[in-house]
């Protein structure tokens, strides 16, 4: 029985192993090495580590590119979270209706997340391209003149164009999300409200909506940390221009670190960034395992 | 309730048109000569559709896309195979805080934004002599997929019963034989689910092909696509055509596979 034991731990820790070296090295050692080179002034291409403490730190939050990237961060949250939940959320519950073809309309609002960001961001460029593109040879063909803009060559509309196809391609995520939730509304409950004479609004707005806590919370969580992370699309589309009208954190990061080569720098925006969406996820994992727990 | 029925299906055909538009805009335009796209609207096709821009861009992308095929099928291979032995251990051998302590640790990573590793990554790849290497793509993308794999993996085989483990152990198995003889086989459905969602994540990035390759001999895809809109600036028919060439995995992936795309979706995946 011992010997049985002892053997199922080995076999235990022989198949933990390479996950547990991964994971250590390339994500835990990763982060607090990133952490100390952003103590550090290494500077252009050879890596120096010289110990400056949080100069960098300070260096960033005295930048004004730091602010702006921080502003259109807490922007883009602000119109991208709720904008593709609340879509999502209706567009789940026009497909929760007995429809012909569900598959169908499902397979087409959830195609857009399936495809890379610099897909997306190629087919959104030319929808947004000012002189010959998409959407203003449209809105003249519709007689729509007043809806022509020059989109993301204009800095006081490319957040906002950004921020729309980012909706475009997430949306069919939350649909996806909130059409399981749901489907896994007991039949009894609708049944009881139905006898106890709710119509469709109020079933939808006192028996699904309120079950839809779980999913909506995890759906939070994941657009949240997106957000943060955001750079593929960006950077293809307007590579934070024009100017700095686009840029977030998570650009600016790309931008100071790979084309400035300021490498210290680059990890105290990383940084930054970590910590935020430390703020984020911890309270939820906590949510979620203590919730769970027996 | 007959009208409410059409504007229902009605409402549900407006929002297809707008999630469609795009990639329907993209096809129109990547069949036009580039004389056509300026001179004619982006929505309409043109007849005989023109198959140049095709030509132009997979000849420019011919070699990205083998490198993507290449690297993206063995990440997938082997962060799956991972996720499976980790999830089997975490679910099935070990029990109580310690197993959920390490599901933890492993898969915090889904929710790392991957800014705040990327300057060590690309340190230890270039230290290991991987930079701008197949090999090096495939690390990478395995040791990123770990923490996702992990938490499918785990999730399911939670579900399958204790039972089924403990009488092959009865009988004298050893954990590996009980894994190879049992747990893999009944685990098939969680192998499509996870390794679709792994060929769909690695095939779309960006962040590590952009960091970690130069030249063509790793280069991925998608950061030869974006490299396109550089070199063909106002070309959008071979920038369209491009798009969608490196797309068609992705796409066939979701239309004849959703149903497993899906699922790897809505049990709590990530995707960037």
């Amino acid at each position: 029985m011992r010997l049985k034991f002892r053997e199922e731990s080995l076999y235990s820790l022989l198949f933990l192993t390479p996950a547990i070296v991964l994971v250590g090295v390339f994500i835990y050692f990763a982060i607090v090495w990133n952490v100390y080179i952003s103590f550090t002034d290494w500077k252009g291409l050879i890596p120096s580590y010289r110990f400056v403490g949080l100069e960098n730190y300070r260096i960033l939050f005295h930048d004004p590119v730091f602010w702006t990237s921080f502003r259109n961060n807490i922007i883009l949250i602000i119109l991208f979270v709720p904008g593709s939940l609340l879509l999502g959320l209706l567009l789940a519950i026009l497909l929760d209706r007995k429809i012909k073809f569900e598959n169908g309309f499902r397979t087409i609002y959830a195609l857009p997340f399936a495809l890379s960001f610099v897909v997306t961001a190629t087919l959104w460029a030319w929808m947004y391209d000012p002189s010959d593109g998409v959407l203003n040879t449209l809105f003249s063909m519709l007689h729509l003149e007043f809806l022509k803009s020059n989109w993301i060559t204009d800095p006081h509309v490319a957040l906002y164009a950004v921020i729309l196809a980012l909706i475009w391609q997430f949306s069919g995520y939350t649909m996806l999300i909130y059409l399981a939730g749901i489907r896994s509304v007991s039949s009894e409950q609708y049944e009881a409200a139905i006898i106890d004479g709710a119509n469709q609004l109020q079933l939808y707005r006192y028996v699904v909506i309120p079950q839809l806590k779980k999913p909506t919370l995890s759906a939070f969580v994941v657009l949240m940390v997106f957000s943060l992370k955001a750079f593929d699309f960006i950077w293809v589309l307007t590579s934070g221009g024009p100017g700095t009208s686009t840029f977030i954190l998570a650009v600016e990061m790309y931008k100071e670190t790979f084309a400035k080569t300021k490498f210290a720098y680059g990890a105290s925006i990383a940084t930054v960034l970590l910590l935020l969406s430390f703020a984020i996820v911890l309270p939820y994992l906590y949510w979620s395992y203590g919730g769970e727990k027996e | 309730m007959k009208t409410r029925r059409l504007i229902l299906y009605l409402l549900l055909i407006a929002f297809m048109f707008v999630y469609l538009l795009p990639f329907w805009s993209a096809v129109t335009t990547s069949l036009k000569t580039g004389r056509q796209v300026t001179m004619t609207t982006p929505v309409k096709f043109v007849f005989p559709p023109y198959f140049g821009a095709y030509r132009e861009a997979f000849s420019e992308l011919k070699r990205p896309m083998l490198n993507s095929l290449l690297f993206t099928t063995f990440a997938t291979i082997f962060s799956v195979m991972i996720g499976s032995m980790t999830g089997y251990v975490l679910a099935k051998l070990l029990k109580g805080s310690t197993s959920k302590k390490l599901l933890i640790f492993i898969t915090l990573g889904i929710f790392l934004p991957y800014q705040s590793i990327l300057i060590p990554l690309l340190r230890i790849i270039t230290k290991l002599g991987l930079y701008n290497t197949i090999p090096g793509m495939i690390l990478t993308h395995t040791a990123y997929g770990v923490p996702i794999t992990t938490l499918l993996f785990t999730n399911y085989y939670y579900e399958v019963p204790d039972e089924l483990v403990e009488a092959a152990k009865v009988d004298g198995a050893n954990p590996l034989k009980i894994y190879t003889s049992i747990v893999f086989p009944i685990s098939i459905p969680a192998f499509v689910v996870t390794a679709i969602y792994q060929f769909t994540n690695i095939w779309n990035d960006y962040l590590f092909g952009l960091v970690l390759t130069r030249g063509e001999e790793a280069m991925p895809a998608t950061v030869k696509l974006a490299n396109l809109k550089g070199s063909f600036v106002a070309n959008w028919n071979i920038q369209m055509a491009g798009a969608l060439i490196v797309a068609i995995p992705t796409l066939f992936i979701m239309i004849g596979l959703g149903k497993y795309l899906i699922r790897g979706y809505t049990s709590g995946a990530v995707k960037g």
